[in-house]
């Protein structure tokens, strides 16, 4: 397995508040790779610098070997992101939706339709995607986006907290999709404050708080180390 | 420029709401329907007056008073009653709003050259500006008495002179001068024939501008809250399209819905001006003085009108992205408001080349302040100003695009915000 994506000493500061305060992890490609820390542990302004968003204070980025401050175009033709709690369009109808956005993504009129298709498939939704997106229920719209996020296979997903605020069914069908593409070969870098449903999920976690990283490795390794029986007991212990 | 008009047309959908188009069209009807209220007034004042007399006289010279006022468009109801009382209780029950009372001896004590006391009495049904007008008719109805009586008079005692002659023994012509150009007519009927043509502008100018400003405010606005703005900045765009497409589906949208406001406007205002305009021969006054806009002045007014909305949306693009969801949103208008209602109420009360340096660099500062001069100094004949108000304007929406642009080109357009609470923009 390749190396996909390379964060160093990663620092970020908003005023005199600093978020993060150098973090260092890779993502391998096909790998499902996991922040997990309580609210504010700087799990989002890790992810917005990866997606281009924020500009590190300290610290690289680089993705299949393109550095994110001199060619940050690259790392936009091979990302995609879903913001957390992020929402859509409400006045544009599902379908519409992804068709906006293939549309950046696509050569031609055939790429695009095909990436919405695969989008259409991701979601689920049905005859709903004529409906506007307004309409959509929280799980609706998350499953939208997250079919709009993976329909371009990009390189790299990256996406905030996926399964916050779902309803159990929701989540369990998230956590699916993203498995399945995973085994396809899209790399993903998540974040996540539940750390009992990381432990399915994903391949490799970095245990975050006050912008640093206490400890990264398996769950299995992790919970090894520590003789924790869960990954809650293991942040408990590395804490200390 | 493909993903561009992916952009543009995404933007004008989100804009074109359903409540944008429903505001829009009961906005049309509303003005339609007060127009056509206005206008059957404004026509039933024009036709012929009914007023109810009750004659105590039948002299020849009341008889002939009578035949006086209906040949001035009123249109006579005699009253038969025992007493003046009973009169009124049954002009009261009646239609008309006005009885006029000829005393008995009214004729004798004329002829005498006597004043003779006539009682007028008006039924107030409603307070209405219509109502109001029955005050204007007892006027009418007195002054025409008065000059059928005297008219009657001097033409019996003088009857080799004109009554009219030796009632108004002076005439004028009156003359017009606007720099170079003369023309004779009534200056205030010039005044009120300009003010009724442009009356609209402004008022137009500031909806153009309030709604694009509103709309890109509230598209930026709403984008923030539903994340879709971060989305849309990991997508493989320019940001300055990002930006652009913005500004321009806002400008489209305002601009469309400023034009059918206008036509709703004009509608509107029909009513009110159709008797000034139709007065006779302002048209050629008008005309020779230069104060009808020709296709030169409107294209000049047209661009000044255009780089003043092009500042509003750039200014408005820097203040959305200070909004961080749309509740927000609403009171980041107001500084643009009050940077419109600043020239607004000058350009209404005022003269600014009369105003102290300081009071005057201010209001020439604010860009909306040029198109509400443009229109003063088209008709001065004041190119320069015009063109140096242009001028200023495009270097303004150079400055706020680059600004903008540096916005949305960093970290700012995520973590820029105003808090209120402590009155401080956090960078
Ligand atoms: N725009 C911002 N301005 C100031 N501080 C911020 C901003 N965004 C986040 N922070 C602060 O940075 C810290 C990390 O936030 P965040 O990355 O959102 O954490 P997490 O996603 O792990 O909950 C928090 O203390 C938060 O208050
Ligand atoms: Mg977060």
């Amino acid at each position: 397995m390749g190396m996909m994506l390379k964060a160093e000493g990663l620092r970020k500061s908003y005023g005199a508040v600093e978020a993060v305060k150098g973090i260092d992890f890779t993502v391998d490609e096909g790998e499902i790779f996991a922040l997990i820390g309580p609210n504010g542990a700087g799990k989002t302004t890790t992810l917005r610098i990866v997606a281009t968003l924020l500009t590190a204070t300290a610290g690289t980025v680089t993705l299949l070997g393109h550095d994110l401050r001199k060619n940050p175009e690259k790392f936009r033709e091979n990302i995609s992101y879903l913001p957390e709690e992020a929402g859509a369009y409400r006045n544009l109808k599902g379908r519409d939706y992804l068709k906006f956005m293939a549309n950046f993504y696509a050569a031609t009129p055939a790429d695009a339709a095909g990436f919405v298709r695969r989008a259409e498939d991701i979601a689920g939704l049905g005859d709903r995607l004529t409906s506007k997106v307004g309409t959509y229920s929280k799980g609706m719209v998350r499953k939208l986006l997250l079919g709009r996020a993976l329909m371009t296979r990009p390189a790299l997903a990256i996406l905030d907290e996926p399964t916050s605020g779902l309803d159990v069914i929701n989540s369990l069908e998230v956590r699916e999709i993203i498995k399945r593409f995973a085994k396809e070969g899209i790399s993903v870098l998540l974040s996540s404050h539940n750390m009992l449903e990381i432990e399915f999920l994903s391949d490799r976690v970095a245990l975050i708080d006050k912008g640093r990283v206490l400890d990264s490795g398996t769950p299995a390794g992790l919970k090894e180390k520590y003789r924790a029986p869960n990954l809650e007991n293991v942040f408990r212990s590395a804490l200390r | 420029m493909k993903k561009f008009r992916n952009l543009f047309v995404k933007e004008v959908k989100e804009l074109l709401s359903k409540q944008l188009i429903v505001s829009l069209l009961l906005m049309m009807a509303m003005f339609y329907f007060i127009g056509l209220m206005t206008r059957r007034e404004a026509e039933r004042a024009a036709a012929a007056q009914k007023i109810a007399v009750f004659d105590l006289d039948r002299s020849g010279l009341s008889g002939q008073m009578l035949a006086g006022l209906q040949g001035m468009n009123f249109k006579i109801e005699p009253m038969t009653a025992a007493t003046t009382e009973a009169a009124v209780e049954a002009a009261k029950a009646g239609e008309t709003n006005l009885l006029v009372v000829i005393p008995a001896g009214f004729g004798e004590s004329v002829g005498r050259m006597e004043p003779k006391v006539v009682e007028t009495y008006s039924f107030l049904r409603n307070f209405s500006i219509v109502g109001a007008r029955t005050s204007a008719i007892v006027r009418a109805v007195l002054e025409a008495i008065n000059k059928v009586l005297s008219d009657n008079f001097l033409k019996a005692k003088i009857p080799e002179t004109a009554p009219e002659d030796i009632k108004s023994p002076i005439k004028s012509r009156d003359f017009i001068v606007i720099k170079s150009r003369m023309a004779e007519g009534s200056a205030s009927a010039v005044t009120g024939f300009v003010t009724s043509q442009t009356v609209f502008i402004p008022v137009i100018l500031m909806m153009i501008i309030l709604y694009s400003s509103q709309m890109v405010i509230s598209a930026i606005a709403m984008e923030k809250q539903n994340k879709t703005l971060e989305t849309l900045l990991t997508v493989p765009i320019p940001r300055t399209s990002i930006v652009a497409a913005k500004m321009l589906a806002s400008g489209f949208v305002g601009l469309v819905s400023a034009f059918i406001y206008m036509v709703g406007f004009r509608s509107y205002m029909g009513g009110f001006t159709g008797d000034i305009a139709n007065a006779p021969g302002i048209g050629q006054v008008v005309q020779k003085l230069g104060l009808t806009l020709n296709a030169n002045a409107l294209i000049i007014l047209g661009a000044s009108l255009f780089f003043a909305i092009l500042c509003a949306l750039a200014m408005a693009t820097i203040l959305g992205v200070l909004a961080e969801d749309f509740r927000s949103a609403q009171s980041l208008i107001m500084p643009m408001l009050i940077l419109i209602m600043i020239p607004y109420f000058v350009s209404m009360f005022a003269d600014v080349k009369t105003m102290s340096l300081p009071v005057k660099l201010f209001i020439l500062a604010i860009p909306f302040s040029h198109p509400f001069l443009a229109m003063q100094n088209i008709y001065l004949e004041n190119y320069n100003a015009v063109a140096l108000g242009v001028l200023y304007m495009a270097a303004f929406f150079g400055v706020m695009v680059f600004l903008a642009g540096r916005i949305f080109s960093t970290d700012r357009v995520l973590t820029m915000k105003l808090r209120w609470g402590k009155k401080k923009v956090v960078l």
